[in-house]
């Protein structure tokens, strides 16, 4: 009767994945980031999921609405990290149904946290590591959104300006750095189409040094999923609208 | 006193007594099937008789609050359970009246030696389609009685539940927007709480009568168009012009 489904699950208890001795190749999934643009937060993911050096999937979507104010990017094992998106999406949705008020952004931050923390046994036998990054704004929507990082243990930082997670999640880091600091613009002033096509050229920089960063590539017009949050809720960028932002500017100047 | 079967029959009986007693001073609370999608109207002073329940369904009840709430969140619990389970789409009225909410009111009825629950409500499902739509009206006693015309109501006098109900299916049709809806409802619901008796001779409310403002009015439509999963919202005053 409290609001929590986590709770509640536990006593109506779901199969969780559990790993036998002949393991095979586990998946990955690679290279999420957000960053702050000047209407509120991008995130942005590849499409690729590896396994070892198998390209598994190239059409992987790693980028995904939890509810209209807050959005994950997974990164790591996608059977559990899809298990954990899956079970916030419930979580918010039966916090807000049955105690009629949304749950604040503190509490979801801390809910994904508490996954991860579940999630400890995995992540030890190095089978069910995940590092996601968590998107969101409080319900009120006066106040700015915000970007969080995690261990695969569970500790929550927020970024200030940009998170990054995934095997291609260095180079990504570098170049955001340095827009921050020397940019013009900096990200966080770019418009809406400057932080789409910043979005799109990050993942063709990491895929140049990251094998299993991949499935974009703008002049087969396949682009990357994007979704924006901001004051309005949460915008899906469609890979028309990606189309039309790179042949504007984003392949040039 | 359950080994002596007259004993058991005659404390159902009272007990059948003591809640249609209980329940005497309840108002009504309405869904109605449109083509935009399903149409909620309750109306309690101070609190809430109209909910959401999952993706697609929604509930009106009445009542004791407390045994409302119990139910309400019975009925969120199982259905977030089944979505998360199975899938959204599993997620059926048919099942969650079936397996969960009419066992639940029978074996609360039927348990003589406890406290029994003081409520009946309606349930809604919006299809795809307004013929895919679901109402069904469950009794204190888990009976359920699906509505196979598009109007379902609730209210303790169950003659006089029967004439509103026919008095507003004469009335709705397809072209109404939602503020004639909710005229005709509220028309229905001041009938009944002010125990008219000759529905006929009814006019429907338009514009809403202020007097009725301090019922504290809800509604909410869940809306066959919705672009997300959620498509329960409630209405606000603007919606109705």
């Amino acid at each position: 009767m409290n609001g929590d489904f986590l709770s509640l699950l536990s006593s109506n208890p779901f199969s969780g994945l559990t790993v036998g001795e002949n393991c095979p190749q586990l998946l990955e999934a690679t290279t999420v980031f957000a960053f702050h643009f000047s209407e509120g937060v991008v995130m942005a993911g590849d499409h690729r999921a590896t396994a070892g050096n198998v390209v598994f999937s190239d059409r992987t979507e790693k980028i995904i609405e939890l509810d209209n104010q807050s959005l994950i990017a997974i990164a790591g094992s996608p059977a559990v990290a899809f298990e954990m998106a899956r079970t916030l999406q419930t979580t918010f949705e039966f916090y807000r149904r049955s105690q009629l008020q949304v749950l604040s952004l503190p509490a979801k931050v801390r809910a994904l946290s508490r996954l991860l923390r579940d999630n400890l046994p995995g992540t030890l036998q190095g089978v069910g590591a995940v590092a996601p990054l968590f998107a969101g704004r409080e319900p009120d929507g006066d106040s700015p959104p915000g970007i969080y990082y995690y261990d695969p243990l569970g500790a929550q930082f927020e970024a200030a300006g940009y998170a990054a997670s995934g095997s291609g999640s260095g180079s990504i880091r570098s170049v955001l750095h340095y827009l921050t600091q020397w940019g013009n613009p900096r990200p966080e002033k770019r418009d809406r189409g400057e932080a789409i096509n910043l979005a799109n050229r990050l993942l063709l920089t990491a895929a140049q040094f990251d094998t299993a960063t991949g499935g974009v590539d703008p002049s087969r017009q396949v682009f990357a999923t994007i979704r924006l949050l901001t004051a309005d809720g949460i915008h899906t960028v469609t890979e028309k609208e990606q189309a039309a932002a790179w042949k504007k500017g984003g392949a040039n100047d | 006193m359950i080994e002596e079967p007259y004993r058991w029959l005659e404390a159902v009986a009272n007990r059948r007594e003591y809640i249609q007693d209980q329940l005497s001073g309840a108002t009504p609370v309405f869904a109605v099937s449109r083509p935009e999608g399903v149409f909620l109207l309750g109306a309690g002073p101070g609190r809430s008789k109209v909910f959401e329940i999952y993706n697609r369904h929604g509930m009106a009840a009445l009542g004791n609050p407390v045994d409302i709430e119990k139910l309400r969140q019975a009925v969120i619990e199982t259905a977030h359970l089944e979505g998360f389970n199975r899938s959204a789409d599993d997620v059926t009225l048919r099942r969650l009246v079936g397996f969960s909410i009419s066992n639940s009111l029978k074996s609360a009825f039927e348990q003589i030696v406890a406290a029994p629950l003081i409520v009946e409500a309606l349930f809604a499902e919006c299809g795809a389609t307004r013929e895919e739509d679901l109402l069904v009206r469950v009794r204190f006693d888990g009976r359920p009685e699906y509505a196979t015309d598009g109007v379902c109501l609730a209210f303790p006098d169950r003659d006089r539940e029967r004439a509103a109900g026919e008095w507003l299916r004469g009335r709705l049709s397809d072209s109404d927007g939602l503020g004639r809806v909710r005229g005709l409802c509220l028309t229905a619901w001041s009938a009944l709480v002010d125990g008219k008796e000759d529905f006929e001779a009814l006019k429907v409310q338009e514009p809403l009568p202020s007097s009725l403002a301090k019922h504290g009015l809800e509604s909410a439509l869940i809306d066959r168009a919705s672009p997300g999963p959620a498509q329960y919202r409630s209405l606000a005053e603007g919606e109705f012009q």
